[in-house]
């Protein structure tokens, strides 16, 4: 009943790359021409409430340990918190361009979680080396809505921000639970050292 | 400022620096399986880890139904993934338990519990040799549940039943508030509940309990299968809200509430008055309607005392008078499935003050009084004047009162719906009168 963990990896991979796409057309054709067709704007919102629910079926089965548990859960939490917020913008029920902090503030707790939630070192394993990796890419890419917020016209916020997808796909893809890393794999880890 | 700087990037380093040798193991296997039964007495306990363990001499014990400990020094096999300790003088007809606890190379222990049964069925393990009964950190947890529920409930379920249609701007936007509140609460106020109620089995706190293993509690226990739906169904709940909000579509709220409504049924369903010999079907859903009028109750006061009453003062003499009429209803509704419940469980009359489960229902039924006579004197002396267009002064500080009464009532709700009630023996309708919180 439990999927293996790459699964849910690769699922989230899946949905990240799309969203990151997405992001980057938007980037690249600009916004008065991405929303010519006016849903088309909903599907970053969309994307993030739908993540949201995922992780909530992730979060109950992480049961695992309560480091897991809770991490999952702020996940979830984030990635509501941000969509909500991305939703009522496009809507127009939020004006201000400071609301993009909420999405900063979801991308720094994110990452924080996910570099607390990992309980070994950056070499232990690949899982271990890629969790490491993309709590500090979303840490660092919390720079990126932040400062679409202060400065909301300048367009490497927005590449940023969609590039960051990518590359978080890109990691999760490459994540495995207990697998060697640049061909080694820590004893610690049952490996040959 | 600089200190701040400073601790940041302190923070970031630690962060930053790998850790030479850390490694956190996760048991993936155990035989006899977790909540297993076995039909011969097992001569050895095996634990398979996903990563090398070191393991202290008492690794792994195992305890008889009478504490005695049957288990041996531990051994360890494959690269030190697999840690296994002889077991003697195990019988057929009895449940055992497990405790295991090994250190990780990053020198967190890992830990849990489980039981296993020698050709009988073993018993959760919330019932393990060794644990802990309920403690006030799990009422605390309860309470701020059902307060939680009361405000994604209640006050989302007056907006839809006492005041529909369009209201003003302001009160909309802080119903829409106190709803997705509600079920943010829910949701972690559900997680920490869970962890603590495993805890007590656990026997740890802190940093231990981050690396606890708490699937043996989700997958082997009622509270666990009810934990587990709820944390799903509260999360949809919640982005359903919030997309309400966002698209400014007051009715979405109805799945929201729907479902919220479903979901209570969780908690008769997996509380300890289920597994009770005189269980029936008519008492959980007396059981379930007695916890929904009292959310709907409890949120409609909150609604009128902290949304109408500071925001919308044209509104509150409909609103008031609207909630007064369903409020009747409530609180038949109310003390009606009360009644059944509380027949159920107590059988005998002197079950009341002769336990402690009985003690603490009167001690609800002393306060639910104080809210009732509150309410009534709402009904019988505010009701009418404001009927005649009159706005008698203080009703907003007085339904700030009743709020909080009703949320004392919660309380002992949350206490009681914890606590198990006099144990009835199967084929009896008599209650045995024995303490048993």
């Amino acid at each position: 009943m439990l999927p293996r963990a790459e699964i849910a990896h690769w699922l989230f991979a899946a949905g990240f790359l799309f969203f990151g796409l997405v992001l980057l057309a938007e980037a690249i054709v600009g916004q008065a021409v991405f929303r010519r067709r006016a849903w088309r704007a909903y599907l970053w919102p969309s994307l993030a409430l739908f993540a949201g629910v995922w992780l909530w079926v992730i979060a109950i089965f992480s049961t695992f340990s309560t480091l897991h548990l809770v991490a999952h859960s702020i996940w979830a939490q984030a990635a509501t918190a941000a969509g909500a917020v991305e939703l009522a913008r496009v809507r127009g029920r939020l004006h201000s361009s400071y609301w993009s902090l909420v999405t900063a503030g979801a991308l720094l707790v994110s990452g924080g979680s996910f570099l607390v939630h990992e309980q070994n070192g950056w070499l232990f394993s690949r899982s271990a080396f890629l969790h490491h990796l993309i709590g500090w890419t979303l840490v660092v890419a919390s720079l990126f809505p932040l400062g679409a917020a202060l400065r909301p016209r300048r367009a490497v916020w927005v590449y940023g921000f969609a590039l960051t997808w990518i590359a978080v796909a890109v990691m999760l893809f490459s994540d495995r639970d207990i697998a060697p890393i640049f061909g080694h794999l820590s004893d610690l880890a049952g490996g040959t050292p | 400022m600089r200190r701040a700087v400073v601790a940041a990037a302190a923070l970031a380093t630690a962060l930053a620096v790998p850790a030479t040798a850390s490694a956190h193991a996760t048991m993936k296997e155990a035989h006899p399986a977790e909540q297993g039964r076995v039909e011969q007495p097992p001569r050895e306990i095996t634990l398979r880890f996903d990563q090398s363990v070191e393991a202290p001499p008492n690794a792994i014990v195992v305890l008889a139904p009478d504490g005695r400990r049957l288990s041996g020094t531990v051994t360890q096999t494959d690269r030190n993934t697999v840690v296994r300790a002889r077991v003697r003088g195990a019988v057929s007809g009895q449940a055992y338990t497990v405790r295991w606890r090994v250190v990780s190379a990053d020198g967190h222990v890992g830990m849990g519990v489980f039981t296993f049964g020698v050709a009988v069925t073993p018993p959760p393990p919330t019932e393990a040799v060794g644990s802990s009964g309920m403690t006030w950190r799990d009422d605390a947890a309860r309470w701020a549940l059902f307060a939680s529920l009361a405000l994604m409930i209640g006050v989302v379920g007056i907006r839809l039943l006492v005041l529909p249609g369009e209201l003003d701007p302001r009160v909309e936007r802080r119903i829409h508030l106190l709803g997705a509140l509600g079920a943010f609460l829910a949701l972690n106020t559900g997680i920490a509940g869970f962890v603590i109620r495993s805890a007590n089995a656990l026997q740890v706190s802190g940093v231990d309990l981050l690396y606890a293993d708490l699937s043996p509690f989700a997958e082997s226990t009622r509270f666990g299968t009810a934990f587990l739906v709820t944390t799903l169904g509260f999360g949809v709940c919640l982005t359903i809200l919030v997309v309400a909000w966002a698209l400014d579509v007051p009715l979405l709220r109805w799945p929201a509430f729907l479902l919220g409504l479903a979901l209570v049924w969780g908690y008769p369903l997996s509380g300890h008055q289920a597994t009770e010999p005189n269980a029936t079907l008519l008492g959980a859903v007396a059981d379930w309607v007695h916890l929904v009028t009292a959310m709907l109750w409890v949120g409609g006061v909150l609604t009128l005392a902290v949304v109408v009453w500071p925001l919308a003062p044209r509104l509150r003499r409909e609103a008031f008078l609207r909630f007064s009429r369903v409020a009747v209803l409530l609180v038949g509704l109310l003390v009606a499935a009360g009644t059944i419940v509380a027949i159920e469980r107590l059988p005998e009359l002197s079950d009341l003050w002769g336990t402690s489960y009985g003690q603490t229902l009167l001690v609800k039924i002393g306060l639910v009084c104080v809210a009732l006579a509150w309410g009534g004197f709402h009904h019988a002396v505010v009701r009418p004047r404001l009927e005649r267009g009159v706005t008698p002064p203080g009703v907003g500080r007085s339904l700030l009162g009743e709020s909080a009464v009703a949320l004392a009532v919660l309380f002992a709700a949350a206490v009681l719906v914890n606590g198990a009630p006099p144990p009835v023996e199967a084929g009896s309708t008599t209650a045995t009168p024995t303490s048993v919180r």
